[in-house]
Protein backbone atom coordinates (compact mmCIF):
# COMPACT_ATOMS: atom_id res chain seq x y z
CA UNK A 1 0.00 0.00 0.00
CA UNK A 2 0.83 3.74 -0.15
CA UNK A 3 2.49 4.99 3.04
CA UNK A 4 1.30 8.40 3.70
CA UNK A 5 1.93 10.78 6.84
CA UNK A 6 0.18 14.35 7.70
CA UNK A 7 1.32 17.36 6.87
CA UNK A 8 2.85 19.53 9.74
CA UNK A 9 -1.03 21.25 10.38
CA UNK A 10 0.71 24.17 10.89
CA UNK A 11 1.77 25.02 7.13
CA UNK A 12 -1.18 23.09 5.69
CA UNK A 13 -2.88 25.83 7.08
CA UNK A 14 -0.98 28.47 6.21
CA UNK A 15 -0.55 27.46 2.81
CA UNK A 16 -4.21 27.25 2.22
CA UNK A 17 -4.92 30.66 3.88
CA UNK A 18 -6.44 32.38 0.52
CA UNK A 19 -9.17 29.57 0.52
CA UNK A 20 -12.45 29.66 3.06
CA UNK A 21 -14.43 26.70 2.52
CA UNK A 22 -13.57 23.26 2.63
CA UNK A 23 -14.36 20.05 1.57
CA UNK A 24 -12.93 17.31 3.13
CA UNK A 25 -11.87 13.87 0.90
CA UNK A 26 -10.31 10.75 2.81
CA UNK A 27 -9.50 7.26 1.36
CA UNK A 28 -11.06 3.67 2.72
CA UNK A 29 -7.72 1.75 1.11
CA UNK A 30 -4.31 3.12 2.31
CA UNK A 31 -4.64 6.34 4.10
CA UNK A 32 -7.66 4.94 6.72
CA UNK A 33 -4.80 2.37 7.71
CA UNK A 34 -1.89 4.64 7.52
CA UNK A 35 -4.37 6.70 9.87
CA UNK A 36 -4.23 9.81 7.64
CA UNK A 37 -6.96 10.24 5.19
CA UNK A 38 -10.00 7.92 7.32
CA UNK A 39 -12.97 9.28 9.22
CA UNK A 40 -11.73 9.91 12.48
CA UNK A 41 -8.82 12.24 10.72
CA UNK A 42 -11.39 13.48 8.33
CA UNK A 43 -13.62 14.79 11.67
CA UNK A 44 -10.02 16.16 13.14
CA UNK A 45 -9.42 17.81 10.30
CA UNK A 46 -12.45 19.72 10.71
CA UNK A 47 -12.50 20.23 14.17
CA UNK A 48 -8.55 22.25 13.51
CA UNK A 49 -9.80 23.91 10.29
CA UNK A 50 -12.96 25.28 12.16
CA UNK A 51 -11.12 26.61 15.24
CA UNK A 52 -8.86 28.60 12.50
CA UNK A 53 -12.13 30.11 11.71
CA UNK A 54 -13.02 27.98 8.06
CA UNK A 55 -15.34 26.75 7.01
CA UNK A 56 -16.16 23.06 6.02
CA UNK A 57 -18.32 21.74 3.79
CA UNK A 58 -18.83 17.98 4.17
CA UNK A 59 -16.29 15.26 4.20
CA UNK A 60 -16.78 11.53 2.55
CA UNK A 61 -14.04 8.74 2.96
CA UNK A 62 -14.08 7.65 -0.84
CA UNK A 63 -13.79 4.22 -1.47
CA UNK A 64 -10.73 4.15 -3.38
CA UNK A 65 -9.27 7.51 -4.33
CA UNK A 66 -7.19 6.82 -7.22
CA UNK A 67 -9.69 5.26 -8.52
CA UNK A 68 -11.32 8.92 -10.74
CA UNK A 69 -14.45 7.33 -11.81
CA UNK A 70 -15.36 5.51 -8.99
CA UNK A 71 -14.59 8.16 -6.49
CA UNK A 72 -16.66 10.90 -9.09
CA UNK A 73 -20.00 8.47 -9.16
CA UNK A 74 -19.52 8.10 -5.23
CA UNK A 75 -19.07 12.01 -4.61
CA UNK A 76 -22.57 12.65 -6.55
CA UNK A 77 -24.30 13.13 -3.61
CA UNK A 78 -22.37 15.51 -2.37
CA UNK A 79 -22.99 17.86 -5.08
CA UNK A 80 -24.52 20.97 -2.78
CA UNK A 81 -22.00 20.71 -0.49
CA UNK A 82 -18.86 20.56 -3.50
CA UNK A 83 -20.55 23.26 -5.13
CA UNK A 84 -20.02 25.88 -2.15
CA UNK A 85 -16.35 24.77 -1.72
CA UNK A 86 -13.70 26.66 -3.08
CA UNK A 87 -10.65 24.15 -2.03
CA UNK A 88 -11.22 20.45 -1.71
CA UNK A 89 -8.45 18.70 1.02
CA UNK A 90 -7.38 15.61 -0.45
CA UNK A 91 -6.60 13.12 2.68
CA UNK A 92 -5.14 10.40 0.97
CA UNK A 93 -1.82 10.24 -1.03
CA UNK A 94 -0.52 12.12 -4.28
CA UNK A 95 -2.10 9.63 -6.49
CA UNK A 96 -5.52 10.47 -4.56
CA UNK A 97 -5.06 13.85 -4.44
CA UNK A 98 -4.56 13.98 -8.55
CA UNK A 99 -7.45 12.08 -8.90
CA UNK A 100 -9.53 15.05 -7.24
CA UNK A 101 -7.82 17.61 -9.50
CA UNK A 102 -9.26 15.07 -12.68
CA UNK A 103 -12.88 15.46 -10.61
CA UNK A 104 -12.30 18.79 -9.96
CA UNK A 105 -10.95 20.97 -13.09
CA UNK A 106 -11.90 24.07 -11.60
CA UNK A 107 -11.24 23.76 -7.79
CA UNK A 108 -8.21 24.15 -5.89
CA UNK A 109 -7.32 20.87 -4.56
CA UNK A 110 -4.48 20.57 -1.92
CA UNK A 111 -2.94 17.57 -0.45
CA UNK A 112 -2.98 16.85 3.66
CA UNK A 113 -0.47 14.29 3.31
CA UNK A 114 2.94 13.59 2.51
CA UNK A 115 3.36 10.47 0.41
CA UNK A 116 6.65 8.72 1.33
CA UNK A 117 6.90 4.96 -0.21
CA UNK A 118 5.15 1.56 -1.25
CA UNK A 119 4.96 -0.16 2.12
CA UNK A 120 4.14 -3.44 3.75
CA UNK A 121 2.21 -3.27 6.72
CA UNK A 122 4.23 -4.93 10.01
CA UNK A 123 1.82 -4.15 12.57
CA UNK A 124 -1.11 -1.25 12.80
CA UNK A 125 0.46 1.66 11.59
CA UNK A 126 3.89 0.64 11.31
CA UNK A 127 5.11 0.42 7.98
CA UNK A 128 8.16 -1.03 6.15
CA UNK A 129 9.59 0.05 2.82
CA UNK A 130 10.23 -3.53 0.60
CA UNK A 131 9.72 -2.82 -2.54
CA UNK A 132 10.99 0.22 -4.67
CA UNK A 133 8.96 -0.37 -8.29
CA UNK A 134 12.20 -0.58 -10.27
CA UNK A 135 10.07 -2.03 -13.36
CA UNK A 136 12.51 -5.20 -13.28
CA UNK A 137 12.20 -7.53 -10.55
CA UNK A 138 14.84 -9.46 -9.00
CA UNK A 139 13.58 -11.20 -6.06
CA UNK A 140 13.88 -14.66 -8.20
CA UNK A 141 17.69 -13.95 -7.73
CA UNK A 142 18.00 -12.73 -4.18
CA UNK A 143 16.07 -15.13 -2.24
CA UNK A 144 12.87 -13.09 -2.34
CA UNK A 145 14.62 -9.68 -0.37
CA UNK A 146 14.91 -7.05 -2.22
CA UNK A 147 18.34 -5.34 -2.56
CA UNK A 148 17.27 -2.64 -4.51
CA UNK A 149 15.05 -1.49 -1.69
CA UNK A 150 16.82 -3.21 1.60
CA UNK A 151 20.55 -1.84 0.92
CA UNK A 152 20.94 2.08 0.99
CA UNK A 153 23.10 1.75 -1.36
CA UNK A 154 21.30 -1.08 -3.89
CA UNK A 155 23.82 -2.87 -4.16
CA UNK A 156 23.15 -6.18 -6.48
CA UNK A 157 25.70 -8.62 -5.83
CA UNK A 158 26.82 -9.03 -2.39
CA UNK A 159 27.85 -6.40 1.21
CA UNK A 160 29.59 -3.52 0.78
CA UNK A 161 32.24 -2.98 3.70
CA UNK A 162 30.17 -1.60 6.00
CA UNK A 163 28.28 -4.48 7.34
CA UNK A 164 28.81 -4.36 11.45
CA UNK A 165 27.71 -7.56 13.17
CA UNK A 166 24.78 -8.20 10.34
CA UNK A 167 23.79 -4.73 10.11
CA UNK A 168 24.15 -1.19 7.79
CA UNK A 169 26.94 1.55 8.07
CA UNK A 170 24.27 4.04 8.13
CA UNK A 171 22.31 2.71 10.88
CA UNK A 172 22.56 -0.16 13.11
CA UNK A 173 18.19 -0.35 12.94
CA UNK A 174 19.20 -1.83 9.46
CA UNK A 175 19.79 -5.37 9.19
CA UNK A 176 22.26 -6.18 5.80
CA UNK A 177 20.03 -6.79 3.13
CA UNK A 178 23.07 -8.71 1.85
CA UNK A 179 23.41 -10.78 4.72
CA UNK A 180 19.75 -11.27 4.72
CA UNK A 181 20.05 -12.37 1.40
CA UNK A 182 23.09 -15.34 2.27
CA UNK A 183 21.22 -16.60 5.01
CA UNK A 184 18.13 -16.85 3.03
CA UNK A 185 20.06 -18.34 -0.04
CA UNK A 186 21.96 -20.62 2.44
CA UNK A 187 18.23 -21.91 3.59
CA UNK A 188 17.41 -22.46 0.25
CA UNK A 189 20.78 -24.42 -0.18
CA UNK A 190 21.50 -21.58 -3.08
CA UNK A 191 24.76 -20.60 -1.98
CA UNK A 192 26.36 -21.30 -4.80
CA UNK A 193 24.58 -19.62 -7.38
CA UNK A 194 24.63 -16.37 -4.32
CA UNK A 195 28.61 -16.52 -5.51
CA UNK A 196 28.63 -17.52 -8.77
CA UNK A 197 25.86 -14.98 -10.31
CA UNK A 198 27.00 -11.57 -10.60
CA UNK A 199 23.92 -9.42 -11.44
CA UNK A 200 24.36 -6.94 -14.37
CA UNK A 201 23.71 -3.07 -13.96
CA UNK A 202 19.93 -2.73 -13.63
CA UNK A 203 18.22 -1.32 -16.84
CA UNK A 204 16.65 1.70 -14.91
CA UNK A 205 15.10 2.60 -18.36
CA UNK A 206 11.95 0.18 -17.15
CA UNK A 207 11.51 2.84 -14.46
CA UNK A 208 11.50 5.83 -16.62
CA UNK A 209 8.97 8.39 -15.14
CA UNK A 210 5.83 8.99 -16.26
CA UNK A 211 5.19 5.03 -16.22
CA UNK A 212 1.94 4.01 -17.59
CA UNK A 213 0.60 0.48 -18.41
CA UNK A 214 -2.79 -0.67 -20.79
CA UNK A 215 -3.80 -4.21 -19.87
CA UNK A 216 -6.89 -3.44 -21.26
CA UNK A 217 -5.68 -3.03 -25.04
CA UNK A 218 -3.90 -6.01 -25.13
CA UNK A 219 -7.03 -8.06 -23.69
CA UNK A 220 -9.17 -6.07 -26.15
CA UNK A 221 -6.80 -7.21 -28.92
CA UNK A 222 -6.73 -10.76 -27.80
CA UNK A 223 -10.18 -11.29 -27.49
CA UNK A 224 -11.00 -9.36 -30.77
CA UNK A 225 -8.68 -12.33 -32.36
CA UNK A 226 -10.91 -15.09 -30.43
CA UNK A 227 -13.85 -13.60 -32.12
CA UNK A 228 -12.13 -13.70 -35.64
CA UNK A 229 -12.14 -17.19 -35.21
CA UNK A 230 -15.54 -18.25 -34.16
CA UNK B 1 53.74 2.57 -21.26
CA UNK B 2 52.09 0.13 -18.22
CA UNK B 3 51.54 0.62 -15.04
CA UNK B 4 54.84 1.23 -12.65
CA UNK B 5 52.79 -0.18 -9.98
CA UNK B 6 51.58 -3.16 -11.32
CA UNK B 7 55.60 -3.75 -12.59
CA UNK B 8 56.23 -3.78 -8.76
CA UNK B 9 53.48 -6.33 -7.71
CA UNK B 10 54.53 -8.41 -10.58
CA UNK B 11 58.29 -8.22 -9.92
CA UNK B 12 57.55 -9.65 -6.52
CA UNK B 13 58.32 -6.41 -4.54
CA UNK B 14 56.78 -5.74 -1.03
CA UNK B 15 55.12 -2.78 -2.47
CA UNK B 16 54.05 -0.33 -1.03
CA UNK B 17 51.13 2.26 -1.26
CA UNK B 18 49.78 5.32 0.52
CA UNK B 19 46.97 7.78 0.41
CA UNK B 20 46.31 11.15 -0.52
CA UNK B 21 43.36 12.80 0.57
CA UNK B 22 42.56 15.92 -1.54
CA UNK B 23 41.52 18.38 0.33
CA UNK B 24 38.14 20.56 0.63
CA UNK B 25 39.36 23.48 -1.20
CA UNK B 26 42.05 24.86 -3.48
CA UNK B 27 44.80 24.87 -1.49
CA UNK B 28 46.72 22.05 -2.36
CA UNK B 29 50.01 23.63 -0.73
CA UNK B 30 49.75 20.66 2.31
CA UNK B 31 49.03 17.81 -0.38
CA UNK B 32 52.03 18.81 -2.47
CA UNK B 33 54.33 18.92 0.38
CA UNK B 34 53.19 15.46 1.50
CA UNK B 35 53.54 14.27 -2.19
CA UNK B 36 57.31 15.39 -2.27
CA UNK B 37 57.82 13.53 1.18
CA UNK B 38 56.56 10.21 -0.52
CA UNK B 39 58.26 10.91 -3.76
CA UNK B 40 60.85 7.69 -4.44
CA UNK B 41 59.76 6.22 -1.13
CA UNK B 42 56.14 4.76 -2.20
CA UNK B 43 55.54 2.68 -5.02
CA UNK B 44 51.87 4.22 -5.53
CA UNK B 45 49.58 6.76 -3.94
CA UNK B 46 46.09 6.27 -3.68
CA UNK B 47 43.84 9.21 -4.57
CA UNK B 48 40.67 8.98 -2.40
CA UNK B 49 37.30 9.90 -4.46
CA UNK B 50 35.50 12.82 -2.11
CA UNK B 51 36.12 9.86 0.89
CA UNK B 52 33.70 9.87 3.48
CA UNK B 53 30.77 11.38 0.96
CA UNK B 54 32.99 14.60 1.86
CA UNK B 55 33.14 17.11 -0.89
CA UNK B 56 36.45 17.77 -1.61
CA UNK B 57 39.04 18.03 -4.99
CA UNK B 58 38.31 15.59 -7.17
CA UNK B 59 40.12 12.18 -7.48
CA UNK B 60 41.42 12.97 -11.48
CA UNK B 61 42.65 16.25 -10.84
CA UNK B 62 45.22 15.27 -8.11
CA UNK B 63 45.83 12.07 -10.10
CA UNK B 64 47.10 14.13 -12.45
CA UNK B 65 49.35 16.28 -10.21
CA UNK B 66 50.61 13.39 -8.90
CA UNK B 67 51.53 12.30 -12.44
CA UNK B 68 53.41 15.59 -13.07
CA UNK B 69 54.87 15.19 -10.11
CA UNK B 70 56.25 12.13 -11.34
CA UNK B 71 54.34 9.44 -9.29
CA UNK B 72 52.51 6.77 -9.97
CA UNK B 73 48.77 7.17 -8.90
CA UNK B 74 45.82 4.80 -7.92
CA UNK B 75 42.75 6.85 -9.38
CA UNK B 76 40.12 6.12 -6.36
CA UNK B 77 36.57 5.80 -8.12
CA UNK B 78 33.17 5.31 -6.00
CA UNK B 79 29.73 5.07 -7.87
CA UNK B 80 27.94 7.26 -5.13
CA UNK B 81 28.53 10.31 -7.43
CA UNK B 82 28.29 9.68 -11.07
CA UNK B 83 26.03 7.50 -13.16
CA UNK B 84 27.56 4.57 -15.67
CA UNK B 85 27.95 7.42 -17.91
CA UNK B 86 29.80 9.84 -15.58
CA UNK B 87 31.87 7.05 -14.76
CA UNK B 88 32.95 5.88 -18.17
CA UNK B 89 33.50 9.12 -19.12
CA UNK B 90 35.77 9.35 -16.51
CA UNK B 91 37.82 6.46 -17.48
CA UNK B 92 38.43 7.65 -20.48
CA UNK B 93 39.60 11.04 -19.51
CA UNK B 94 42.06 8.83 -17.16
CA UNK B 95 43.51 6.70 -19.42
CA UNK B 96 44.36 9.79 -22.30
CA UNK B 97 45.67 11.61 -19.00
CA UNK B 98 48.00 8.45 -18.51
CA UNK B 99 46.49 7.16 -14.99
CA UNK B 100 47.13 3.53 -15.14
CA UNK B 101 45.80 2.28 -12.25
CA UNK B 102 41.89 2.36 -10.85
CA UNK B 103 40.49 1.24 -8.23
CA UNK B 104 36.45 0.27 -8.18
CA UNK B 105 34.92 1.06 -5.16
CA UNK B 106 30.68 1.22 -4.58
CA UNK B 107 31.90 4.20 -1.66
CA UNK B 108 30.34 5.56 1.43
CA UNK B 109 26.81 6.21 1.63
CA UNK B 110 26.18 10.23 1.30
CA UNK B 111 24.50 10.10 4.66
CA UNK B 112 28.12 9.33 6.25
CA UNK B 113 29.08 12.90 4.47
CA UNK B 114 28.59 17.01 4.60
CA UNK B 115 26.06 16.86 2.05
CA UNK B 116 22.96 14.38 3.32
CA UNK B 117 20.40 15.80 1.57
CA UNK B 118 22.24 15.06 -1.78
CA UNK B 119 21.03 12.02 -3.94
CA UNK B 120 23.11 8.99 -3.66
CA UNK B 121 23.48 7.61 -7.94
CA UNK B 122 24.46 3.70 -7.07
CA UNK B 123 23.39 3.64 -10.80
CA UNK B 124 26.29 0.68 -10.64
CA UNK B 125 28.41 -0.98 -7.87
CA UNK B 126 31.62 -1.84 -7.20
CA UNK B 127 31.45 -5.27 -8.81
CA UNK B 128 29.58 -4.33 -11.43
CA UNK B 129 32.12 -1.32 -12.22
CA UNK B 130 35.07 -3.62 -12.41
CA UNK B 131 33.28 -5.47 -15.44
CA UNK B 132 32.65 -2.16 -16.77
CA UNK B 133 36.40 -1.35 -16.56
CA UNK B 134 37.69 -4.86 -17.94
CA UNK B 135 34.85 -3.94 -21.09
CA UNK B 136 36.91 -0.40 -21.73
CA UNK B 137 40.01 -2.20 -21.31
CA UNK B 138 39.11 -4.34 -24.30
CA UNK B 139 37.42 -1.58 -26.18
CA UNK B 140 33.40 -1.71 -25.81
CA UNK B 141 31.71 0.97 -23.33
CA UNK B 142 28.96 -0.61 -21.28
CA UNK B 143 26.13 -0.44 -23.87
CA UNK B 144 28.24 -3.03 -26.20
CA UNK B 145 29.55 0.03 -28.36
CA UNK B 146 32.70 -0.21 -29.71
CA UNK B 147 35.64 2.42 -28.28
CA UNK B 148 38.53 4.43 -30.84
CA UNK B 149 41.02 3.54 -28.49
CA UNK B 150 40.80 0.66 -25.53
CA UNK B 151 42.27 1.86 -22.12
CA UNK B 152 44.80 0.49 -20.22
CA UNK B 153 44.00 0.05 -16.93
CA UNK B 154 45.10 -2.12 -14.03
CA UNK B 155 42.12 -2.62 -11.61
CA UNK B 156 41.78 -3.37 -8.14
CA UNK B 157 38.95 -3.98 -5.43
CA UNK B 158 38.84 -3.31 -1.77
CA UNK B 159 37.77 -6.32 0.92
CA UNK B 160 36.86 -5.81 4.40
CA UNK B 161 38.80 -8.98 5.92
CA UNK B 162 37.34 -8.42 9.03
CA UNK B 163 33.79 -7.97 7.98
CA UNK B 164 30.96 -9.52 10.10
CA UNK B 165 29.55 -11.83 9.43
CA UNK B 166 32.60 -12.80 7.09
CA UNK B 167 31.01 -15.52 4.97
CA UNK B 168 28.97 -12.88 2.61
CA UNK B 169 31.90 -10.52 1.75
CA UNK B 170 34.47 -13.29 1.25
CA UNK B 171 31.76 -14.88 -2.24
CA UNK B 172 31.76 -10.45 -2.82
CA UNK B 173 35.49 -11.09 -3.35
CA UNK B 174 34.98 -14.38 -5.28
CA UNK B 175 32.65 -11.91 -7.49
CA UNK B 176 35.63 -9.46 -7.75
CA UNK B 177 37.85 -11.62 -8.89
CA UNK B 178 35.58 -13.15 -11.43
CA UNK B 179 34.75 -9.50 -12.53
CA UNK B 180 37.93 -8.68 -13.00
CA UNK B 181 39.96 -7.27 -10.14
CA UNK B 182 43.49 -7.62 -10.43
CA UNK B 183 44.69 -6.31 -6.64
CA UNK B 184 43.08 -5.65 -3.50
CA UNK B 185 43.94 -3.12 -1.36
CA UNK B 186 41.98 -3.95 2.39
CA UNK B 187 40.47 -2.20 4.80
CA UNK B 188 42.13 -1.50 8.21
CA UNK B 189 43.80 -4.61 9.74
CA UNK B 190 44.94 -4.90 13.20
CA UNK B 191 45.49 -8.59 14.04
CA UNK B 192 47.88 -10.06 12.08
CA UNK B 193 47.08 -14.00 12.88
CA UNK B 194 43.37 -12.90 11.90
CA UNK B 195 45.00 -11.57 8.78
CA UNK B 196 46.93 -14.64 7.77
CA UNK B 197 43.55 -17.09 7.76
CA UNK B 198 42.12 -14.35 4.75
CA UNK B 199 45.12 -14.55 3.15
CA UNK B 200 44.66 -18.76 3.24
CA UNK B 201 41.74 -18.01 1.72
CA UNK B 202 42.83 -15.22 -0.50
CA UNK B 203 45.86 -16.84 -2.05
CA UNK B 204 43.67 -19.62 -3.91
CA UNK B 205 43.05 -16.81 -6.69
CA UNK B 206 45.14 -14.80 -8.90
CA UNK B 207 45.55 -11.55 -7.08
CA UNK B 208 47.91 -9.25 -5.51
CA UNK B 209 46.56 -8.74 -1.74
CA UNK B 210 48.20 -5.32 0.09
CA UNK B 211 47.30 -4.99 3.35
CA UNK B 212 45.80 -1.82 4.67
CA UNK B 213 46.95 -0.40 7.52
CA UNK B 214 46.29 2.84 9.77
CA UNK B 215 48.11 4.44 11.95
CA UNK B 216 47.14 4.70 15.32
CA UNK B 217 47.57 8.31 17.03
CA UNK B 218 45.71 7.33 20.43
CA UNK B 219 43.97 4.66 22.54
CA UNK B 220 41.14 6.51 22.60
CA UNK B 221 41.13 7.10 18.16
CA UNK B 222 41.62 3.17 18.54
CA UNK B 223 38.60 2.81 20.61
CA UNK B 224 37.00 5.46 17.94
CA UNK B 225 37.40 2.76 15.20
CA UNK B 226 36.29 -0.57 16.93
CA UNK B 227 33.08 1.76 18.18
CA UNK B 228 32.09 2.96 14.85
CA UNK B 229 34.02 2.16 11.94
CA UNK B 230 32.34 -1.33 10.75
CA UNK B 231 35.29 -3.83 9.22
CA UNK B 232 38.30 -2.36 11.68
CA UNK B 233 38.62 -4.28 15.12
CA UNK B 234 41.87 -3.33 16.98
CA UNK B 235 42.54 -5.80 19.59
CA UNK B 236 42.87 -4.99 22.76
CA UNK B 237 46.31 -5.68 23.63
CA UNK B 238 47.63 -2.68 20.85
CA UNK B 239 45.12 -0.34 22.88
CA UNK B 240 46.99 -1.34 26.11
CA UNK B 241 50.42 -0.87 24.38
CA UNK B 242 49.18 2.77 23.19
CA UNK B 243 47.55 3.75 25.90
CA UNK B 244 50.67 2.54 28.47
CA UNK B 245 53.56 4.58 26.49
CA UNK B 246 55.36 6.97 28.01
CA UNK B 247 53.37 10.49 28.27
CA UNK B 248 53.66 12.06 24.62
CA UNK B 249 54.45 8.80 23.03
CA UNK B 250 51.29 7.77 21.67
CA UNK B 251 52.11 8.31 18.17
CA UNK B 252 55.37 7.11 18.11
CA UNK B 253 53.87 3.58 20.00
CA UNK B 254 51.21 3.68 16.81
CA UNK B 255 53.72 4.42 14.38
CA UNK B 256 55.96 1.57 15.65
CA UNK B 257 52.96 -0.83 15.81
CA UNK B 258 52.56 -0.15 11.96
CA UNK B 259 56.02 -0.75 11.49
CA UNK B 260 56.31 -3.94 13.41
CA UNK B 261 52.96 -5.51 11.35
CA UNK B 262 55.13 -4.22 8.29
CA UNK B 263 57.82 -5.91 9.04
CA UNK B 264 55.88 -9.32 10.09
CA UNK B 265 53.83 -9.27 6.84
CA UNK B 266 57.23 -8.75 4.57
CA UNK B 267 58.99 -11.21 6.55
CA UNK B 268 56.20 -13.96 6.82
CA UNK B 269 55.51 -13.34 3.05
CA UNK B 270 52.06 -12.92 3.96
CA UNK B 271 50.82 -10.75 1.35
CA UNK B 272 52.34 -8.52 -1.52
CA UNK B 273 52.34 -5.49 0.17
CA UNK B 274 51.12 -2.97 2.75
CA UNK B 275 48.65 0.31 1.78
CA UNK B 276 49.14 3.12 4.23
CA UNK B 277 45.79 4.89 4.99
CA UNK B 278 48.29 7.95 7.26
CA UNK B 279 44.94 10.03 7.25
CA UNK B 280 45.74 13.71 7.78
CA UNK B 281 49.69 12.53 8.67
CA UNK B 282 51.10 11.70 5.24
CA UNK B 283 54.64 13.16 6.22
CA UNK B 284 54.91 10.31 8.84
CA UNK B 285 54.63 7.52 5.88
CA UNK B 286 58.41 7.85 5.28
CA UNK B 287 59.14 7.35 8.86
CA UNK B 288 57.09 4.12 8.91
CA UNK B 289 58.54 2.45 6.29
CA UNK B 290 62.28 3.17 7.61
CA UNK B 291 61.02 1.94 10.93
CA UNK B 292 60.02 -0.85 8.88
CA UNK B 293 63.39 -1.32 7.16
CA UNK B 294 61.81 -0.58 3.68
CA UNK B 295 63.85 2.81 3.05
Amino acid sequence: MIITKKKDRKKLLESMGRYNRFFLLGCSECATLCGTGGQPEIEELKTELEAAGKTVTGGFVAKTGCQALGTKVELKQFKEALDQTDCVIVMSCGAGTQSAVEIFPEKAVYPSNDSLFLGNMTRLQMFDERCSLCGECVLDLTGGVCPVTACPKGILNGPCGGTKDGHCEISAEIPCAWVRIYDRMNKLGRLEEFGQTTLAAKDWSASIKPRKLNVREQKDKKSGGEEKKK
Amino acid sequence: MSSSFREALESGKFVVTAEAGPPKGTDISTLLHDLDLMKGKVDAINVTDNQSAVMRICSLAICKIVLDKGMEPILQMTCRDRNRIGLQSDLLGADVLGIKNVLCMTGDHVLAGDHKGAKPVYDVESVQLLKVVDGLNTGKDMSGNELKGSTHFFQGAVVTPEATPPEPQMLKFQKKVAAGARFFQTQAIYDIDKFKEFMAFARKFPVKVLAGLVILKSAGMANFLNANVPGIRVPQELIDEIRGAEKGKALETGMNIAARHIRRLKEEKICDGVHIMAIGMEDKVPVIMEKAGLL
